[in-house]
């Protein structure tokens, strides 16, 4: 996607470059020109500006791992490189256990803190805010707001802080943004369907335009003993764009209570 | 966040209400009811006017960072330093005039202007909070509801952001996304904890039209309140040197209260010139070594590590799902 990108750009630069030298060449019939992929917002340096109001289109809350319908979720490919998520035989067993009872057991159903990346690929909007210093992801979703520094600093020297969504430091390789997220507990879940970490999981997102409205983002998970192996989730992201759409603050936990507010004895 | 650190937390808040009387043993002078909620008893005057500090490339008045307030807490709306309802601070003897103004600026008696059946709902929350019976008398921030418009204002720290056509507050309990695109309020039914909010600037001053509140927030811990009809005109008054800012609010709901009414909140900028305090400056070092000192805030979580609050007697954690989507 990216190389596809990059290309296009240089082909696209290519085009003006006649323009200079007209005066001194004869004009020449107009190449081919190859569809030109509309340019990415970028910030002031140049870097891509993810900006805006972004959700995911898909069944990957329901089940990252290729299912059929089922009472509780629609049918869905799969979102995992490779089919399924290469968990350790224990691992497995607990998920499995997580599974059976999702119905209650899913830290969602608290209108909790999803956790990264789960929150990028439940199915509701958030909004990215971005200064060249971070970027700010304000999700609709319950109270979570995860700020990705990428002024070069690492994670804190404070290790075992145990946050909920980890500790993310961004950096960008091209275009992309590739973050390490990592410093988590282990009270959030993957999906609704049980799949689970544990709190020593080592996260990587990669972030990448592939046009103006959608963003391809590509998250590695690791850790060892839940799993065998390094695994990899692809979902995109498209922009909000129907009309005057914002975000509305949705702190859902405060359901249960809010009746009680401003002065009522509730139902 | 884990557990022990949001324990810790709430340890002090708890001891920020408790023990002022212990307080005014060894101190003659009003002091903090807690190690670090600063308590000045002035509200200096900031006129609107020009802007003459520095600016983002939007044209914007720079005023991103961290602020807080430098009154009190939300224990005591119109008597800021007296301490909540059932426990009086120490300054609390004091004449009154040796205690911070009330926050209501307008009327001069510093009193919101209820109409009778309002006053009485406000006075019945202040009677019950220190025993609440029943889940109304919790305040709303203990099981960590937002805490709204202005109550935001008067808790822990915060840190403002701003981006071409936003201005945004990240507080520890809620976020505010101020729109500064001139775009209509989202539909009139819909209620928010935050409300709704639309900015601008003029000058100096942050205006902001605030719609879509519940009214559920309360302002703090004498249940004064706004109902679900009210608008809230706010401007953030910020002085020439970027260094402080008072907001000041005029609340509007004919349901509520007999009159319009103002409220002033004084809130300072923290900088890396001020040593972290857990509370009105909650940071940490960001790890660039080799770099100037830099501060951050790390995530805001609250509902996920709530322990029992509101004096324990009505239930204020719970497991049990909330929503069925």
């Amino acid at each position: 996607m990216i190389r596809k990108a990059v290309l296009l750009l240089a082909a696209s630069t290519a085009l003006l470059a006649p323009a200079f030298s007209a005066a001194a060449a004869p004009a020449k019939p107009a190449l081919q020109a190859p569809v030109a992929a509309p340019a990415i917002p970028r910030q002031a340096d140049g870097k891509p500006d993810f900006s805006g109001i972004w959700q995911v289109l898909g069944e990957a809350d329901y089940d990252l791992e290729p299912h059929a319908g089922r009472r509780d979720a629609p049918p869905g490919p799969g979102v995992v490189e490779g089919g399924t998520i290469p968990y350790t035989p224990e691992a497995l067993e607990r998920r499995n256990k997580n599974f059976a009872t999702r119905a209650k057991d899913d830290p969602r159903l608290k209108c909790w803190v999803l956790g990264v990346p789960r929150g990028v690929y439940y199915p509701a909007p958030f909004q990215i805010f971005q200064r060249a210093q971070d970027l700010t992801l304000v999700h609709q979703f319950g109270n979570q707001v995860r700020t990705i520094r990428t002024d070069g600093s690492d994670h804190p020297e404070e290790k075992h802080q145990e946050f909920w969504l980890g500790d993310s430091r961004g950096h960008w390789e091209g275009d992309t943004l590739v973050v390490d997220v990592a410093d988590f507990n282990e009270e959030t879940w993957l999906d609704r369907a049980g799949n689970f970490h544990g709190p020593d999981l080592h996260v990587v997102e990669r972030w990448t335009f592939v046009d103006p409205n959608t963003i391809s983002y590509s998250v590695t998970l690791d850790e060892v003993g839940i799993f065998t192996k390094p695994w990899t989730i692809n979902v995109l992201l498209h922009r909000r764009r129907d009309k005057g759409f914002q975000l509305i603050e949705d702190y859902c936990y405060a359901l249960e209570y809010e009746q009680f507010y401003p002065h009522k004895d509730g139902k | 966040m884990n557990r022990k650190t949001v324990c810790a937390t709430v340890a002090l808040l708890l001891a920020a209400i408790a023990p002022a009387a212990i307080a005014q043993e060894a101190a003659p002078a009003p002091q903090p009811t807690a190690p670090g909620i600063r308590w000045q008893k002035d509200v200096p005057a900031i006129a609107s006017g020009e802007w003459t500090g520095a600016r983002l490339a939007d044209g914007q008045p720079d005023v991103s960072g961290f602020w807080s307030n430098t009154i009190s807490n939300h224990s005591n709306f119109t008597d800021p330093q007296a301490g909540p309802p059932g426990e009086p601070s120490a300054a609390a003897k004091l004449p009154r005039d040796q205690r911070a103004p009330s926050r209501v600026s307008d009327p001069g008696d510093g009193q919101v202007p209820y109409l009778p059946a309002a006053r009485a709902l406000q006075e019945d929350f202040a009677k019950n909070f220190p025993n609440p019976v029943k889940p109304r008398y919790i305040e709303p921030l203990a099981r960590c509801a937002p805490a709204g418009v202005p109550k935001s204002f008067m808790w822990h720290g915060y840190e403002v952001r701003q981006y071409p056509g936003y201005v945004v507050f990240l507080f520890d309990s809620g976020t505010r996304i101020i729109k500064l695109d001139g775009s209509p309020h989202i539909a009139p039914g819909i209620k928010l904890w935050n409300g709704d909010s639309r900015g601008h600037w003029e000058g100096n001053t942050l205006v902001v039209d605030v719609r879509n509140n519940n009214g559920k927030a309360l302002f703090g811990r004498y249940g004064d309140y706004m109902g679900d009809n009210a608008a809230v005109a706010e401007r953030f008054v910020f002085d020439p040197a970027g260094q402080r800012f008072n907001y000041v609010a005029t609340f509007t709901d004919p349901t509520v209260y007999s009159r319009p009414w103002t409220a002033t909140i004084p809130a300072r900028r923290y900088t890396v010139a001020d040593k972290p305090d857990g509370w009105h400056f909650d940071v940490k070092p960001v790890n660039l070594p080799g770099k100037p000192l830099q501060y951050e805030h790390s995530e805001r979580i609250c509902a996920e590590n709530n322990g029992p609050f509101g004096g324990g007697a009505v239930g204020v954690p719970s497991d049990e799902p909330v929503i069925d989507r």
